[in-house]
């Protein structure tokens, strides 16, 4: 294995900038600040994209022989990070904006620069060792994000974050002895690494620590039972950190799931065994409970969390089908997921620095006081629904036809019945919001309506969303991409 | 790609009017007037070539993953055609008509990609590319639906779109159990792949899918947003809505019916049953209905029952299926084409009186020769009166179905229910022919009620301008060309069709006047003239005190399927899904509090060596805080002294108080604390297990 140094430049630069950026006086002035946080992002973007493309790996540490701390470029680390740099350049630029209602900005973008870090670190994290290490990482530096108010309510939802992801990554700790027991590594091959051999005669043990490592660190994608945190957490946290805590941080846990299942313990073992026929069940119940809780939820940045709670379990229903088209669907939702996600969100935010409403019934005619921002939503909100042409179309196409594809009984054609459902559910969830804010009614008062556009640091970054929606005109290179991942699996 | 860009050129259309519109308003009309004109000239210039026998498929690869195809014939020839010439029709009637209504620029962006989308339903090759279109086409019309954003707009507005994502949705789910079976979804290769698939499955998939279109379309039961739609729609709108978005969903069924499902005759029994019930009712809300454009929209449920019945027929009739054919092509032509001119008229009336009430528009079109020449070429084609083009389509249909009784008959085979059938479209035709004239007399025979004498023809200036006046009577004029030359003109377009319904032409030349097929026509008018004499002027009229005669609407108010059973019955879905969720969500949350709140009463009570069960009594208090905040003032105060003095703190819940920013930031050191504590002891024992393990 060849070295290559280079592979540290992405984790080190975001996470020396976070941690220079309190303690230089010179960049506590709020142009330098802002100059410096896009430099650091460009930054990233330019170290990063060049590695993703070249590849290698890098050993950084051995604790023991087969526990080691290690990096690599692999396809799935392409799909993820790319994702992750986008997602974090478009919500910062957004950020520049809100956050001057929000003070505290230097301690903001300190640990928004050194989560990204951490992010990358999780994404390129090349055996389960290192994955844990980036993903604990994760967890606390993006407490401080949830926590920034520093409200009794915002403390309060830090503390039920960390409580639930400390509480999911335990259990995905849970899975490295098991896999040192019963595979003698840890590092993340395409198809498994479990020794038929070892594993002959416990593998009742192992489905049962499988099973547990997967709800453990879907705590973190949101999944029954361990979904509580989203609805309280994405409320209080500034609007450019709920979007990236809904469209990334929630993809951290979609990762480790799809690192543990298709590059540890390995599809061939799981298929048709009563583990994947539970997950199946247990994603359902959280697509169709999230929908139906959004539904529900009156406060616009709760029916978002909810909303993510059912859209990144499609993701994982996907994964846990365990074939090539719902895994091309998968990875397709995971984008799709993010960008509207983020789409949705920045509107919330933008929503709430320009007006101060939070609650869905306060938005009637917001379509009128701010056009570019409801259009950007309503885009969104067709593609998160699947909507052709727009994105989410194509991935709840895959992700159905690959439900009807598997041999499970039952889940097969009741997947995609639930997916579709909570696809209705997602249209009364959003649309209502869109149909009030664009049609007031005729006793409107247009004479007391005013325009509330935010600046070009909200509307730029939620107009690259919005055609960042429309991504699945000419899926070809993604779908290139993820086939190159899926060749290796299947 | 010249049919890609026939979709693609009124959406582009779309986008520079609305760009135009933001700086001139009337820059803005003649530009979407330009755009229609353009796509009409586009579509006819294609017409004309596939009329000539020319088809060819167009495909547009890497769209969507897997590529839009889209195919010209007679058929998609000819209702792209109808669709271009409908909007250019209704947008050049939109400037007059839209002149004082609000957010205009918005319904023009919003039609012209309503047009480009329903021309891509109707060139599509597969059903993956009609889907894209289909829905771009939903939700794009909802805007012309709502446009006056009146409260009434509003409701039929939800229904509407409600309807529209149910149906999209179940329809993709149908798709894809197609795909899923044969393993393409091109129409021409339909028919093999599904052979050797298992039928009940097909049939399932079949059943979704006809579900989407028919939502659509208007098949009963799913008709409800149809008369709750059209009336509120501004009235261009509500002739697209009724002559063209019902038809794309038409053209669904009829690639079902003719392309998976081809001579399928229990398909075909489906297909008719359903369609029966739509003709009848149809026709029969609209004997009740004293409002103008709902008893047209009800009339346009009753006309796509028609075509359904042609589809129906087609299917039973198997290979000698070319009267049903011909009937169901020609029927759709001349459903659009009349409701174009009806519902542009009724859009007149509107624009002068703001009324659509039978009592307040009557007499309306007294001394108006071109609105009564408009209204009434469109009355005499609906209602089959002979040598009008409906008349031509209807015979058609009525000829299929008595065949297809000779056939059963020859065969030795009882065709009572058939004869039932025939009977059955004989009245509803008859009905038909009663609330048209019911219409007809009420507009232009009728002395205006006497309140509303001196409002009437607007006294300053004529009642519609010379643009609208060329378009609508252009719209009317070509109904009785169709009906007069129906060799020259209806049959050369049925010819150049039939191949999309794989039909042939009939064995020998149709004669339409001829008595026999009379005779179906003249039964039916006389049924109406009995039902509107009989019926209308009897008891749906009532004398008032004054001598004057009223529509009276008998249509008990309760008899209303959607809010007697769709809104009750999904809010009542609703609320148990809901119920259920949160039950879900408040048990997993009370457990993983309590699981919380028991781990913390353990670290607390290692930490500070107190008693656990206290500890743990406290903590599960303060994490089902509910219980905390009933409980009373004393009762608390006494909790509170319990836990400083067993267990050395008191959780932020039980104390409640708000606590100042450094107290909550203590507050999180504490349980960062915690939770580094985990991580520690996890940490440790995996290094443990490691060290003995490994080495």
């Amino acid at each position: 294995m060849t070295q290559n140094p280079a592979l540290l430049l992405p984790v080190v630069l975001p996470v020396a900038a976070g941690i220079a950026l309190p303690l230089l006086p010179a960049l506590r002035e709020d142009r330098n600040q802002k100059l410096f946080v896009t430099l650091i992002l460009a930054a990233a973007c330019l170290v990063t994209v060049p590695l993703l493309v070249s590849g290698g790996a890098l050993r950084i540490l051995t604790l023991t022989e087969n526990a080691e701390i290690t990096l690599r470029v692999d396809g799935l680390t392409r799909v993820f990070a790319v994702l992750m740099l986008a997602m974090w350049v478009l919500s910062g630029l957004f950020s520049f904006e809100y956050m001057k209602h929000e003070g505290h900005h230097t301690r903001y973008y300190a640990f928004y620069l050194v989560s990204l870090g951490a992010l990358l670190g999780l994404s390129m994290a090349a055996n389960y060792l290192t994955l844990y290490l980036f993903f604990e990482w994760m967890t606390l530096m993006t407490m401080p994000l949830v926590l920034h108010s520093g409200t009794e309510e915002a403390t309060q939802a830090a503390l039920k974050y960390l409580l639930y992801s400390i509480t999911g990554a335990s259990l995905g700790l849970l899975g490295i002895p098991l896999m040192l027991r019963f595979a003698g590594t840890l590092d993340f091959i395409p198809g498994g690494v479990l020794d038929p051999s070892l594993v002959a005669g416990h593998e009742g043990l192992v489905l049962g620590i499988v099973f547990a490592v997967v709800i453990g660190f879907g705590a973190k994608a949101g999944l029954f039972p361990l979904f509580a945190w989203l609805p309280t957490a994405h409320p209080v946290a500034p609007a450019p950190a709920s979007a990236v805590l809904s469209g990334v941080i929630t993809k951290a846990g979609v990762l480790s799931i799809l690192r543990v299942i298709y590059y540890q313990v390995g599809t061939d073992f799981l298929r048709g065994t009563w583990v994947q026929t539970a997950w199946c069940v247990i994603a359902l119940i959280t697509v169709f409970m999230g929908s139906t809780m959004a539904l529900k939820e009156k406060v616009l940045k709760k029916r978002m969390a909810y909303s993510t709670v059912s859209q990144v379990s499609y993701v994982l229903f996907g994964l846990f089908l365990m074939n090539t088209t719902a895994f091309t669907g998968a990875l397709l939702h995971v984008f799709v997921h993010s960008i509207c996600k983020d789409a949705l969100f920045l509107s919330a935010g933008a929503i709430i620095y320009m007006t101060h409403r939070t609650r869905v019934d306060e938005l009637r005619g917001i379509g009128k006081e701010m056009p570019i921002c409801m259009w950007c939503f309503t885009i969104a909100s067709l593609g998160l629904i699947g909507i052709p042409p727009l994105c989410g179309f194509l991935s709840k196409w895959y992700l159905c036809l690959g439900s009807l594809e598997s041999d499970l009984p039952v889940i097969a054609w009741l997947g995609p019945v639930v997916l579709i459902i909570s696809a209705i559910l997602t249209a009364a969830y959003l649309l209502s919001i869109t149909v009030a804010g664009f049609f007031p009614g005729a006793d409107f008062d247009y004479a007391a309506l005013q325009k509330h556009e935010p600046n070009a640091f909200m509307t730029v970054p939620l107009l690259v969303l919005a055609v960042l929606a429309f991504f699945t005109l000419c899926p070809a290179p993604l779908l290139g991409i993820i086939s190159a991942v899926s060749a290796e699996l299947f | 790609m010249i049919l890609f860009i026939a979709a693609l050129l009124p959406m582009c259309g779309a986008l520079v009017s609305y760009l135009i519109g933001r700086r001139s308003k009337s820059a803005r009309d003649y530009t979407a007037a330009a755009f229609a004109l353009t796509e009409f000239a586009l579509m006819l210039w294609l017409f004309v070539r596939a009329l000539g026998g020319e088809s060819f498929t167009c495909e547009i690869p890497y769209l969507l993953g897997r590529g839009l195809l889209l195919r010209l014939d007679g058929f998609r020839a000819l209702y792209g055609l109808i669709a271009a010439l409908m909007w250019l029709m209704t947008t050049l009637y939109s400037r007059d008509y839209l002149s004082h209504y609000r957010n205009r620029n918005r319904y023009y962006l919003f039609t012209l990609l309503t047009c480009g989308a329903t021309v891509g339903v109707f060139l599509s090759y597969d059903l993956f590319t009609t889907f894209l279109f289909f829905e771009v086409m939903s939700f794009t019309s909802y805007v012309m639906v709502v446009h006056d954003e009146k409260p009434g707009a509003m409701r039929a507005g939800q229904t509407y779109l409600a309807v529209a994502i149910l149906g999209g949705m179940v329809l993709l789910m149908g798709l894809l159990l197609l795909e899923n079976l044969c393993g393409t979804l091109r129409m021409d290769e339909l028919a093999a792949a599904s052979k050797g698939v298992d039928r009940a499955r097909l049939y399932l998939a079949g059943a979704l899918i006809l579900f989407g279109f028919a939502a659509k379309a208007g098949m009963y039961p799913l008709h409800i947003w149809l008369p709750k739609a059209h009336p509120v729609a501004p009235a261009p709108a509500s002739a697209l809505l009724s002559g063209v978005l019902t038809k794309a969903g038409v053209f669904g069924i009829l690639v079902l019916s003719c392309e998976l499902f081809l001579h399928d005759a229990p398909w075909g029994r489906v297909i008719l049953a359903f369609g029966t019930i739509t003709m009848f009712l149809g026709a029969f809300i609209a004997l009740f209905s004293i409002d103008l454009k709902r008893t047209l929209a009800c009339s346009s449920m009753s006309q796509i029952g028609f075509i359904l019945v042609g589809v129906g027929m087609q299917c039973l009739l198997g290979e000698e299926n070319a009267l049903a054919a011909w009937g169901t092509v020609l029927h759709m032509m001349n459903h659009s084409l009349i409701k174009l001119a009806l519902f542009m008229a009724a859009g007149v009336v509107y624009q002068n009186l703001h009324k659509l009430d039978l009592n307040e528009i009557r007499g309306f079109g007294r001394g108006k020769p071109l609105l009564m020449f408009i209204f009434g070429m469109g009355y005499l084609g609906i209602i089959g009166m002979p040598l009008f083009n409906g008349y031509v389509s209807k015979t058609l249909l009525h000829e299929s179905i008595v065949e297809y009784i000779e056939h059963l008959e020859h065969a030795g085979h009882a065709a009572g229910a058939y004869q039932a059938l025939e009977w059955i479209f004989l009245i509803s035709g008859g009905l038909t022919a009663a609330y048209m004239t019911k219409l007809f007399v009420c507009l232009f025979l009728d002395q205006p009620a006497a309140s509303a004498h001196g409002q009437h023809g607007n006294g300053d200036g004529p009642y519609m301008t010379r643009q609208s006046a060329f378009a609508l009577g252009v719209s009317a004029a070509i109904l009785p060309v169709l009906g007069l030359f129906a060799h020259q003109t209806m049959e050369r377009v049925a010819q150049a069709a039939q191949p999309f319904l794989h039909a042939e032409a009939p064995h020998h030349a149709i004669h339409y006047l001829s008595l026999t097929n009379l005779k179906g026509g003249c039964i039916s008018l006389i049924i109406g003239a009995l039902v509107y004499f009989g019926f209308i002027r009897t008891l749906l009229m009532r004398t008032e005190p004054d001598g004057t005669k009223r529509y009276v609407n008998l249509w008990p108010a309760w008899l209303d399927l959607e809010n007697g059973v769709y809104r009750p019955l999904t809010a009542l879905v609703t609320k148990a899904a809901i119920l259920v969720c949160s039950a879900l969500v408040r048990v997993s949350d009370l457990a993983i509090s309590g699981a919380i709140a028991l781990a913390k009463a353990m670290s607390t009570a290692i930490v500070n060596g107190t008693d656990f069960m206290i500890s743990a009594v406290i903590f599960l208090a303060a994490a089902f805080g509910r219980i905390t905040e009933k409980l009373p003032e004393g009762i608390l105060a006494l909790l509170n002294a319990t836990a400083l003095r067993r267990i050395g703190r008191v959780p932020p819940k039980v104390r409640r108080e708000r606590r100042a920013p450094t107290e909550s930031t203590h507050a999180v050191t504490n349980s960062l604390s915690f939770g580094l504590l985990l991580f520690a002891v996890g940490f440790l024992a995996v290094m443990l297990y490691l060290l003995t393990n490994v080495v």
